[in-house]
């Protein structure tokens, strides 16, 4: 129990995939709500939720109750990825004879909630929590309810009677899509504001004109307000519920239907349909091309970091890359462990630390100790011995694995044991030592050679793409399969970090398309190009998407 | 016959609810702001940590009764029938009766009502409930009682308490007359003879089971032989009674505080009908709603829709006429 954070990560993606295999076979299901809430099962599968998918009923075990449970596919998914049943029952969901129903049953072992009739998994939560009070146990209940199903009287009657009784034990997350069947949540009833038309989309961005949050605050709970697809916040906030005594909490967790693949997100059509057998394998390879910004600070201003992390926070980064150079491995010095520590406290975005010293066996726990999430050392610095020794340090202490080749590395025969097991790979494309350099066009080439031995090696981790990456190179490096971007000069370099790292990730979107619709291209011509096209019809996706389509010539 | 002795089901199910709270540390008991009235109120000074009032919240009671049930307790849920099952039947289905946990049959939940029927008398029509017996009945999972007096309480809650699984009791607002001996056995899906006969059935519940006796007591009188079934055991309905009754006097009138449709009268029918095919009546609410009465004026509401023992020798006699 306890993954990292790219293990989290890694998990929640195998749920996505088997969701979307698990609708498309039973024809019918919703995907749109599962996605929603990926990243929360996600943290409580594979970190906080205490359970033994082979003892399911085991007494101490912590329970999960999914309110909102026509988002069945997304819980049995993750059941499977636990380890409750295999990952092949999923082709069973909503078949005659299966355990796993049309909504959660306790048909399914380990399913603690018989869901589908919105608006009353909180009192059945409530009735948990109350009796492992009288019988004095430790477990905890976490529930999960949707914002359509606010509209249900019975919510608020729950609300009132969980502050009552004070169930501290009792932990809930508010799934705050926005969508529900017939349209978006405001239009039908709202939870922050009544509103029209066009202002919708514009209204659920900005956070300050939220007020569910406040309502439930007015019912006595204790509230935290989060992004609810990112794993470091949702980590962090139960966390902080776990730790508040005398009163439930409540994590209002604003988040996309259909997350992850552009067609699906925000999209109410996908509150309940299944994807069609021809898109799957676009969904897949969309949902396999997921990518992190992550901004160096070393770019900034080196004597007040405090600011940089800060100007990261708001710049919305997926990670903040921490160089740590020692004068001697390169020739630059910048910082070590202790101003990690310090930084420590001002975010809970993971820490990318990349090692640039010699002899890192010798420090790396000083880094784990500091706060890293994942700490990436140097082929050129390191053995199979002290590689071993540093990767099992990492596993141990549940923080990222990573290695580094410079551009003048081939990755080492004695590194493929390890490759299956690595989280990430930092693949240099400028001779590390300082800031500002410009990206080596060998580098594609090398791309190429490692993906082949990385494949055949089993490596699922990331490949991480660092030194000279701007607008103009992040499509063609993206496409060489890097999934995570240092932004060095082109992100901190730059006066608007949000907006630096904005256009980082439109430009590999533009790549990502471009990729889908060859592979569209690929499986079914001009035909399933344009089927596919035509699912995007959000926003202004479905223009944007034609003319890449047209320029590549694929319709 | 005698003057009865008319006792109250609510102290009698508060008493019994303390008794069980000390034999069995597992038993929970939930209220909605009716505890008072209820008289469950009592196993809440009692039992503090193991009472519950949830306000005036239906749903919300009934579902975490669920919750608690899931969790290993034995739960007792209780408000006025009109509102148990009225305001939560999702509820009661999803929550209670459907979750079925390896091995089991639905949650552990024990729904406890009082204030059923039509002699709730002065709150009028609208809580006078003649629709939840059909509305349990249709319920998968779920077994139903209507007890007649006290005793019949005392010994059903002691039954459900043993007996894993979702029950629904109705009890009735006022003091009733007490018709069973106290070494009365009372078991599931078995009906009481509690006098026999061989030319016609009264098949009663509830406060209609003593009028069943009056009225088989006066046609006594005129010679008619009158078999009075308690058929406390709505669901699961005792079937070899009944046919054993059908056989035996050929014809059977059903008396209930109900709509004549969905209720015991309907369950009787349903099982003569496929055991032993005989006329049958059914006396009860004619598929129209009650009305304000004050206590004393009761028995002129229960007149106005034909619950009265004058009626049922009425309809006994009626009803020989047609025998097959």
């Amino acid at each position: 129990m306890g993954l990292n954070y790219y293990q989290i990560k890694k998990n929640i993606l195998r749920a996505r995939k088997l969701v979307i295999k698990g609708t498309n076979i039973a024809g019918s299901g919703h995907p749109g709500g599962s996605f929603s809430m990926a990243e929360i099962l996600g943290c409580l599968f594979n970190k906080h939720l205490k359970f033994d998918p082979n003892n399911p009923q085991w007494e101490d075990r912590d329970r999960l109750v999914l309110s909102k449970g026509h988002a069945a596919p997304g819980l049995f998914s993750n059941m499977a990825v636990a380890g409750y049943f295999p990952e092949s029952e999923i082709d069973t969901l909503r078949k005659f004879g299966s355990k796993l129903q049309g909504h959660p049953d306790l048909k399914c072992p380990g399913v603690e909630f018989c869901g589908g009739s919105l608006g009353t998994g909180l009192s059945y939560s409530i009735g948990i929590a109350l009796a492992a009070k009288i019988d004095s146990k430790n477990h905890h209940v976490y529930t999960i309810i949707g914002d359509g199903e606010s509209d249900e009287g019975q919510v608020w009657e729950a609300a009132m009677t969980a502050s009552k009784y004070k169930v501290d034990n009792l932990t809930a997350f508010l799934d705050r899509n926005f969508i529900q069947q017939d349209s978006y949540t405001e239009k039908i009833m709202p939870l922050d504001e009544n509103l029209d038309g066009s202002e919708i989309s514009e209204m659920w961005k900005d956070a300050s004109r939220w007020k569910t949050g406040d309502k439930w605050r007015s019912f006595g709970w204790n509230v935290i307000e989060i992004d609810g697809h990112r794993i470091e916040q949702i980590d962090a906030a139960i966390t902080k519920a776990n730790a508040t005594k005398g009163v439930p909490t409540m994590i209002i967790s604003r988040t996309i239907k259909g997350k992850s693949v552009e067609h699906m997100e925000d999209n109410p059509q996908w509150h309940g349909k299944a994807p069609d057998s021809d898109i799957v394998p676009i969904i897949n390879l969309e949902l396999d091309s997921q990518f992190m910004i992550t901004p160096s600070i070393i770019a900034g201003d080196m004597t007040n970091l405090e600011n940089e992390i800060k100007r990261c926070v708001t710049g919305r980064a997926d990670y903040i890359h921490l160089d740590v150079m020692d004068g001697q491995f390169v020739p630059t010095k910048t910082f070590d462990h202790n101003k990690i520590k310090e930084l420590r406290p001002l975010t809970v975005i993971p820490f990318d630390t990349h090692l640039m010293i010699t002899e890192p066996v010798k420090y790396v726990k000083d880094y784990v100790d500091a706060g890293s999430d994942i700490i990436t050392v140097h082929a050129e610095v390191t053995d199979e011995s002290s590689f071993g020794e540093i990767h099992d340090i990492l596993k141990q202490n549940q923080v990222g694995v990573g290695f580094s080749i410079n551009p003048d590395t081939e990755l080492p025969e004695w590194s493929y044991k390890f490759l299956q097991s690595l989280d990430q790979l930092i693949v240099m494309s400028v001779v590390p030592g300082k800031s500002g350099q410009k990206y080596i066009e060998e580098t594609h080439e090398k791309m190429t050679r490692l993906n082949s031995i990385l494949k055949q090696h089993n490596f699922s981790g990331y490949i991480e793409a660092d030194g000279g990456v701007n607008l103009e190179n992040i499509g063609s490096v993206f496409s060489d399969g890097a999934r995570a971007f240092v932004g060095g000069g082109a992100i901190i370099g730059q006066q608007d970090v949000r907006a630096a790292i904005r256009d980082f990730r439109n430009e590999v979107l533009i790549s990502r398309r471009r990729g889908l619709l060859a592979k569209a291209n690929e499986l079914g011509g001009i035909d399933l190009v344009n089927k596919w096209i035509g699912l995007h019809v959000i926003g202004e996706k479905q223009e944007q998407i034609k003319k890449i389509a047209q320029e590549a010539g694929y319709i | 016959m005698n003057d009865p002795i008319m006792t109250d089901m609510r102290s009698e199910y508060s008493k019994s609810l303390i008794q069980l709270g000390k034999e069995n540390p597992d038993v929970v008991v939930l209220g909605a702001d009716t505890t008072d009235s209820l008289k469950t109120s009592g196993f809440g000074k009692e039992f503090p940590n193991r009472f519950f009032n949830v306000g005036i919240a239906e749903a919300n009671l009934v579902t975490i009764s669920a919750g608690l049930a899931v969790s290993g307790k034995i739960s007792f849920a209780s408000t006025y029938a009109i509102f148990l099952p009225g305001r939560a039947v999702d509820q009661i289905r999803n929550n209670i009766a459907y979750p079925s946990p390896p091995g089991k049959k639905g949650l552990n939940v024990k729904l406890v009502t009082s204030h059923g029927g039509l002699s709730v008398g002065p709150d009028g029509g609208s809580h006078q409930t003649i629709e939840d017996i059909a509305i349990m009945r249709v319920i998968p999972n779920f077994r139903v009682f209507i007890p007649a007096d006290t005793i019949a309480v005392s010994k059903l809650i002691q039954l459900m308490a043993r007996e894993y699984g979702p029950f629904y009791m109705r009890m009735a607002r006022s003091k009733t007359p007490l018709v069973h001996s106290e070494s009365q056995e009372f078991q599931i899906g078995k009906g009481i003879t509690l006098r026999d006969g061989t030319d016609c059935t009264i098949a009663a519940c509830g406060i209609t089971v003593r009028m069943a006796l009056e009225a088989a007591e006066s046609l006594q009188q005129e010679g008619i032989s009158c078999r009075v079934l308690d058929m406390f055991s709505i669901k699961p309905i005792d079937h070899e009674i009944l046919e054993k009754a059908a056989r035996e006097t050929g014809c059977i009138v059903t008396t209930e505080e109900h709509n004549i449709i969905g209720g015991m009268g309907s369950a009787v029918a349903e099982s003569v009908s496929e055991s032993y095919p005989v006329p049958i009546k059914r006396i009860g609410a004619q598929d129209m709603f009650g009305e304000s009465a004050r206590d004393k004026e009761v028995p002129l509401l229960l007149e106005k829709h034909g619950i009265t023992s004058f009626n049922m020798a009425k309809q006994v006699k009626e009803i020989r006429s047609k025998k097959l």
